[in-house]
């Protein structure tokens, strides 16, 4: 009667055990104790959308080249502010040199960031923007600019008249927000023949609320002529919804972000342009201005890293290919 | 003689088993070289009870609720819509005590309506709440408008503060409001009638109706109670995010139940203490804590926090069969 116990506690702490052996192999290089090198802690808004294996892609390569470790840490669940706060402080009682931090939310991080500042730990922004100014710089895509390239490619296929839809992401979510903003300020000045039949719809989180959104405006304005969408869910919700009510290909629409299955939309003609940042050029430059900061270097507050409009001429040029598809293979997972 | 032999050792095994879990989760991480000198810091170990504020004290109530017999999947929905209520009230220019007393009440109410349902409807606690949960989702979201609520700093967000005004508190005062709350539940739980009769409710409903205890009455008072815990949890949420968010703690129900299953409570009722529940938070917080500063994968926690349940719940079924 005493054995199961004691056999129960003995195989809970041998698989403890080995599974923290296993899992401590791949964290390579860090064991020498002592050794100088500095270690990174990374932490994006979730890990399992490609935009983040991109920026994780980015951070590994920019921690080979200049002899840095890396750690990629998200919060649990996607997208949870209070589990991402908990993750900023165990990287501060870690005593990390230096964080290279997504935010969930403008406010709810500045406390930790704060911390992180008084312990002397250096912490780079990246992707979306947080108040205050316990940062060491802001990484991340001109996203009013990536809006403004939209309104182009859209007023001059249509050749500056015609009737469109703009569909917003969601309330409160600042980088679709400046998207936003840039198509329709640029809209208003550059193509006043554009009527703008829809702009205060918001597409939801998700592809399917995107996708029943587009489908009811679709059906009541049969005859739009061009569409935006400021992210990938919303773009693809889109997609779906003007595939089936056999509109793609006929009428213009512009999307941003990329997945294969917008590259797809993008080859077919069924999109015709989308804007696409450089995650793995935020991650690389993340990793590489807290280095630099942490090396007493002067840093830029604010880094651009840059948006482009991929169309179905350009797809194939290897430096949009290498935006629209990106390489991950050099995450060693 | 071994029958003694075997209730001694299965009494050890009730009062130490989470005691040796806690134990066993600290060493392996001490004994890591990597994170050794940072994982065993004073810092650190403020930081993880801060972080356990949020899960402790909705444990606490879903204590008494297990005990009894009952779940609260509605736990983590109440949090939030009382975080959101919270900010809305400190947003709205009330005075951050009322704020407070309104986040808590409103855990109360939804617990009272637990309650209220489970014993008039004479409904499962597992569907009354499930159904509870999504109304209190959904009322967060309405009332927050569907986003997060910006509002005011005030008092209420040093609850959670680290590096606590005034300093001689070492502590966060979201840590020693848990302990001196913790330390009134174990209190009511093992010395008071009604902590009994809840023990009575668990074990057998039938012959505690029989016994004279309201049964009814025992069991809205426990969904009142882990209600308004609840609603001070989040309170605290919201001193933690220092915004009103309703999306936040999705899922916060399994870790508060895994918390008091791990600390030796039974879903079959009857069984549970509060140190036990206090060190099966403890636990997964220090899991995470260590699992974070190894740079694991979150994958690797999951899996672990997800052994670790299963293993403590046999246990507990262990236990059972020796008793029979």
């Amino acid at each position: 009667m005493k054995r199961p116990a004691v056999k129960i506690t003995l195989v809970a702490l041998g698989a403890a055990l080995a599974l923290s052996a296993c899992a401590k192999e791949p964290s390579g290089p860090s064991a020498t104790a002592g050794a100088k090198t500095l270690q990174i802690a990374v932490i994006p808004k979730g890990t399992t959308h490609e935009f983040w294996k991109s920026i994780h892609a980015g951070a590994v390569r920019a921690g080979r080249e200049l002899g840095v470790d890396i750690i990629w840490k998200g919060p649990q669940k996607e997208d949870d502010r209070a589990q991402q706060i908990t993750v900023v402080e165990d990287f501060i009682s870690r005593g990390v040199d230096g964080i290279v931090l997504a935010p969930l939310d403008d406010r709810a991080l500045m406390r930790p960031v704060r911390d992180a500042a008084r312990e002397k730990i250096p912490v780079v922004v990246i992707d979306s923007g947080l108040q205050g100014g316990d940062y060491v710089s802001y990484v991340a895509t001109d996203n009013y600019k990536g809006g403004v390239l939209a309104a182009r490619r859209l007023g001059e296929l249509l050749g500056g008249r015609g009737r469109i839809f703009l569909i917003r992401y969601q309330e409160g979510s600042a980088s679709t927000v400046q998207r936003e903003a840039g198509f329709a300020d640029t809209v208003a000045k550059e193509f006043p023949g554009l009527e703008i039949l829809v702009k205060d719809q918001y597409a939801g989180a998700t592809t399917e609320t995107a996708y029943q959104l587009a489908e009811n405006l679709i059906s009541r304005f049969p005859d739009v002529q061009g569409v935006f969408t400021p992210n990938e869910s919303s773009t693809f919700g889109t997609l779906r919804a003007l595939q089936e009510s056999g509109l793609a290909g006929k009428i213009v629409f512009v999307g941003f972000d990329s997945s294969p299955k917008l590259v797809q939309g993008l080859r077919d003609g069924a999109i015709q342009g989308l804007v696409i940042q450089n995650p793995a050029r935020m991650g690389y430059l993340g990793v590489k201005t807290v280095v630099a900061h942490l090396k007493g270097e002067p840093v830029e507050k604010v880094v651009d890293t840059g948006v482009v409009l991929a169309t179905r001429d350009n797809m194939d040029a290897p430096d949009i290919k290498g935006l629209l598809s990106p390489d991950l293979s050099n995450i060693a997972d | 003689m071994s029958r003694q032999n075997r209730s001694g050792l299965s009494r050890a095994l009730n009062i130490f088993g989470p005691f040796i879990g806690l134990v066993l989760v600290i060493a392996l991480f001490a004994l890591i070289p990597e994170v050794q000198g940072r994982f065993l810091r004073m810092a650190n170990f403020k930081s993880v009870a801060t972080q356990s504020v949020i899960v402790a004290l909705g444990a606490l109530g879903m204590t008494l609720i297990i005990v009894s017999g009952g779940i609260d999947l509605s736990a983590a929905s109440n949090i939030a819509l009382a975080s959101v209520i919270t900010a809305y009230a400190v947003n709205a220019g009330a005075a951050p005590a009322w704020a407070l007393l309104f986040g808590v009440l409103t855990g109360g109410l939804v617990g009272l309506a637990n309650g209220a349902l489970v014993t008039r409807l004479r409904l499962v606690p597992f569907i009354v709440t499930m159904g509870m949960m999504g109304i209190a989702r959904g009322a967060a979201k309405w009332i927050a408008g569907n986003q997060k609520i910006d509002a005011p700093m005030t008092w209420i967000n040093e609850l959670m503060a680290k590096s606590p005004r005034p300093s001689w508190l070492l502590m966060a005062p979201g840590i020693w409001i848990v302990i001196l709350f913790a330390a009134a539940m174990a209190v009511l739980l093992k010395f008071t009638v009604f902590g009994r009769h809840i023990f009575a409710v668990g074990s057998n409903e039938a012959t505690a109706r029989l016994c004279g205890i309201r049964t009814d009455r025992v069991k809205v008072l426990v969904y009142a109670v882990s209600g308004l815990f609840c609603g001070l949890s989040g309170v605290m949420e919201f001193s933690r995010l220092t915004v009103g968010d309703p999306t936040v703690a999705v899922g916060l129900e399994l870790d508060i139940i895994a918390a008091v299953v791990i600390g030796g409570g039974s879903l079959n009722g009857g069984e549970g203490s509060i140190l036990g529940t206090m060190i099966g938070v403890l636990i997964m917080s220090f899991l995470r804590n260590g699992c974070t500063m190894m740079g694991w994968p979150n994958y690797i926690q999951e899996i672990i926090i997800g052994a670790i349940i299963i293993v403590a719940v046999a246990i507990d079924r262990l236990r059972h069969r020796k008793e029979c």
